[in-house]
């Protein structure tokens, strides 16, 4: 197995040389870039990320209306010069709420991810710097976490934890960190028996220490490619709840709960369903692109 | 064999308890007991009616006594009563079962059909137009949301179809939702009647396992095919098709078959958004309105069953991987 990070100069790289100039050749960062550049879709991917981003954060700049505004008088009104997308059955602006919903969609999506990535990285890292029963146990429970049928189980909890952001991004991340656990465990194993582990252990730094300063940078690739993807899956999940009236609750916008009644409009307002899955489906692609990406730039060994 | 089989069905034991440790806490820990549910909008009720209740539904017991009680029940086949359907849970969940097979094995199959050639044609020509259509499909396939696509599916198809008005296409449209027609005799023509209804959300459903199935399908053929001895069957002098279907299909399928083991739990799981935009009545619907009416035993039944599912198959994967690959020992 040729991986980069063992292929040049050890395992310290990742922590210090990003900001350190790197002597007679490039540096691990330099080289992802550089591989990354070359991944066309991914750089794609990347800007319709950024621009969905930057809609959701300037909402307010881009539309003139509320994203609670409702407009009895102009219900499921079709697409016009000052409703570019119509409005929906409660006269909401459907363009407005397509960028304000972006914000919840967006954040849930990327909390959620990061918050599994810690806890996976927390369980991984403990789990294989500390070996034995702990060790076990902490596997034992991922087993048990992976065999659980996420989606179901998330409907129940959504059900009384859902309706907040926060409900959904608690429920969306206990079910989403097992991949990265094993992943970051498998890489302890194989860090902390190497010489760097055991210099810093000679120079008398505490576990904590070794594990968190030393040992965890050096797994971060994986960590980032696995999160990456975690996003997509979160938002998809996050959709899919709420449209099914569980997860983000009206009249918050989120591009699943603009869908919830939009199957029962389908033969007199059909439009109504169209943006938000289309937002959906676009914003995961590109992280699922860029995700790719970033495997393909900082990790070959995760290459499926 | 048989030891093997042994120490496999001991280590699920673990498995097992805990998996049952956390459904059981997620719906034991869930606010609103079957007895705070009844009080719902039934003023008569008081307050030592809860009190007489709560004991006699053993609500009032601490947690872990309640959880060996709900092993022993669920073990004789007891998994409570649906307050919502009046009927006992495991009955109800039977008869929804084969209602999901309905568009599970349709789904099931359409996504091996289109995944496996696929795979195989992506991997032989990797870099090629065909494979970048194939990994981009793969793309698509993962990144949509289901129920939308299934919504988008039933404006397309049950809507609007406008190619219906040439003749020769009239066929092509398909109900909205549902699973059967009213008043449809017995016989052959139920099953043509339900295969209208099946068409749209098995397509639905299968394409994330078509994309999951491409993808696996092409990686293990990759993987197969750089190996030594695949040259050697070519430098024998073996027509390509020879190596392709001897040599390369044999192998590169045995991963596969795991995969496709693993995954057949998630087609009853990742059904409930289908089931639900086309109506369908099978077990992932029965959750959706169990869950949405608080009819929480019938969710929880539900559950284990699904857990149950994604136990009995991990075991047959690694058993069929076993059998498949000699170079597996299992003794």
């Amino acid at each position: 197995m040729t991986d980069l990070r063992s292929g040049t100069s050890g395992a310290v790289l990742a922590a210090s040389l990003a900001a350190r100039p790197e002597v007679g050749g490039e540096g691990y960062w330099q080289i992802a870039w550089r591989r990354f550049k070359k991944h066309r879709v991914a750089i794609v991917g990347a800007s319709v990320i950024v621009l969905f981003i930057a809609t959701a954060v300037f909402a307010p700049f881009l539309t003139r209306y509320e994203f609670d505004q409702i407009d009895l008088y102009r219900r499921k009104a079709a697409p016009s010069f000052s409703h570019p997308l119509g409005t929906d059955e409660l006269g909401h602006d459907v363009f407005t709420r397509l960028l304000y919903a972006g914000r919840i969609s967006l954040t849930v999506g990327f909390t959620a991810a990061f918050t599994a990535a810690v806890l996976g990285t927390l369980v991984g890292g403990v789990s294989g710097f500390y070996g034995r029963w702990l060790d076990n146990v902490l596997m034992r429970v991922t087993d048990v976490m992976f065999s659980i049928p996420a989606l179901p189980v998330l409907i129940v909890l959504a059900r009384y934890m859902g309706g907040s952001v926060l409900g959904i991004v608690l429920v969306l991340s206990v079910f989403a960190w097992m991949g990265t656990a094993r992943l970051v465990r498998g890489d302890m194993l194989r860090l902390r028996t190497q010489d760097f582990a055991d210099a810093a252990r000679a120079l008398g730094a505490s576990d904590s220490r070794i594990l968190f300063r030393h040992l965890v940078p050096n797994a971060l690739a994986p960590v980032l490619v696995a999160g990456t993807l975690t996003v997509g899956g979160a938002i998809l999940s996050e959709a899919g709840l709420s449209f099914l009236g569980i997860g983000i609750q009206p009249p918050t916008p989120s591009w699943g709960n603009m869908l919830q009644n939009a199957q029962d409009f389908i033969w007199t307002t059909p439009w109504l369903a169209v943006w938000p899955g289309a937002m959906i489906f676009l914003t995961v692609l590109s992280i699922n692109f860029l995700g790719d990406g970033l495997r393909d730039a900082l990790d070959p060994r995760l290459k499926v | 064999m048989t030891s093997y089989l042994t120490r496999r069905l001991l280590q699920m034991v673990p498995l097992v308890i805990g998996i049952s440790i956390i459904i059981f806490l997620i719906l034991a820990a869930a606010p609103g007991d079957p007895v705070d549910l009844l009080l719902f909008g039934n003023p008569n009720i008081t307050a030592e009616d809860v009190v007489r209740l709560k004991h006699l539904y053993g609500l009032d017991q601490p947690l872990h006594i309640r959880y060996v009680k709900w092993v022993w029940a669920a073990l004789q086949g007891d998994l409570g009563y649906s307050r919502t359907y009046k009927v006992p849970v495991l009955s109800l969940i039977w008869d929804r079962v084969g209602n999901s097979l309905w568009l599970q094995i349709p789904a099931f199959l359409i996504a091996l059909a289109v995944a496996v050639p696929v795979g195989i044609t992506s991997a032989l020509r990797q870099y090629s137009p065909v494979d970048y259509a194939a990994t981009f499909f793969t793309f698509f396939g993962l990144s949509i949301p289901a129920f939308w696509f299934g919504i988008m599916m039933i404006y397309v198809f049950a809507v609007v179809h406008p190619w219906t008005a040439l003749p020769a296409l009239a066929w092509l449209k398909f109900p909205a939702g549902g699973f059967s027609s009213p008043g449809v005799a017995a016989g052959l023509a139920t099953y043509v009647d339900r295969a209208h209804y099946v068409v749209l959300p098995a397509l639905v459903l299968s394409l994330l396992f078509m994309a999951s199935y491409t993808r696996y399908t092409r990686s293990s053929m990759l993987e197969v095919i750089r190996q030594d001895y695949i040259r050697t069957a070519r430098a024998k002098g073996i027509s390509e098709l020879g190596v392709i279907q001897r040599h390369a299909l044999r192998n590169a399928l045995i991963p596969l078959v795991t995969i496709v083991a693993l995954s057949i739990p998630a087609l009853f799981s990742g059904a409930p958004l289908t089931e639900t935009v086309f109506g369908w009545p099978g077990i992932g619907r029965l959750l959706v309105d169990a869950v949405l009416a608080g009819d929480f035993a019938v969710a929880q039944g539900v559950i284990l069953f699904l857990a149950g599912l994604v136990i009995v198959f991990n075991l047959l994967a690694d058993i069929s991987y076993a059998v498949l690959d000699p170079r597996i020992r299992y003794d």
